[in-house]
């Protein structure tokens, strides 16, 4: 058991196209979770929801260098610091993403299970309205 | 509190002890010091060093018997950890599958 979880995956698009999806912060509230972003390093973003049950996320910008996105994670509620990073790569066809999310067994214990509880759902909620969202507005068109 | 799953991690993360720790789960009673001694051909202190970690995380349970010492494998606080990356791992790939139909979706 690693304290980390990774994620490859490959998208038929241009690397620039991709790392503004994962970058600008209007792409970031169509597809992930409405966001107060700026990809600068040092920028306090939020990422947070007007919807029920969406437990507001906060960090720093660490690095913002294309292609290497790097920022902090604070669920609000938990004094909880963890680490998110994208790595985009171009490769014949598109570009593969790596995803880190590291620091994972910082979470407190008890209150961690009680966290999990409480949002379990919540965050699916925020991002499945989007998907809806998506395959209403932005598929049809 | 803050340290506990950091404890966890701390203690499966060497070899030696999470064979120890796999041993215990398997073992159909508890196992004495010695008898983890002699099967993972580790010194008395050895072990009694592992085992101490383990406890510590709570994944091993002491039982004191006179000179001996029984143990017994607790995998509860496993569970913690398990919860969460699985709810992460979940998070992760539903956001990922949402980024891979925005980019098509977009794009179309």
């Amino acid at each position: 058991m690693k304290d980390m979880i990774t994620k490859e995956k490959i998208f038929k698009h241009s690397i620039e196209t991709v790392w503004n999806a994962i970058s600008n912060g209007k792409e970031l509230s169509t597809w992930f979770i409405q966001a107060d972003f700026k990809a600068e390093k040092g920028y306090h973003y939020t990422f947070t929801s007007d919807e029920d049950g969406c437990v507001p996320i906060t960090g720093e910008i660490k690095s913002a260098d294309p292609y290497t996105l790097v920022y902090t994670w604070i669920v609000e509620g938990t004094n909880t610091e963890t680490t998110v990073s994208w790595v985009l790569e171009t490769i014949p066809g598109g570009t593969k993403l790596y995803l880190e999310h590291s620091g994972i067994s910082k979470y407190e214990g008890e209150t961690a299970v009680t966290m999990f509880d409480s949002f379990n759902g919540g965050w699916d909620n925020c991002t499945n309205k989007l998907v809806s969202y998506l395959k209403e507005n932005v598929h049809a068109g | 509190m803050q340290d506990k799953i950091t404890r966890i991690f701390k203690a499966i993360a060497d070899p030696t002890r999470r064979d120890i720790f796999h041993a215990l789960v398997i073992a159909s009673s508890t196992l004495s010091i010695s008898q983890i001694s002699n099967q993972f051909e580790i010194t008395r202190q050895g072990v009694t060093k592992h085992i101490k970690t383990l406890e510590e995380a709570g994944l091993v349970d002491i039982e004191r018997k006179g000179r001996e010492r029984f143990c017994n494998a607790n995998a509860t606080p496993l569970k913690e950890i398990n919860k969460w990356m699985k709810f992460y791992e979940q998070f992760w790939d539903n956001s990922l599958d949402n980024l891979d139909d925005y980019l098509d979706g977009k794009l179309s």
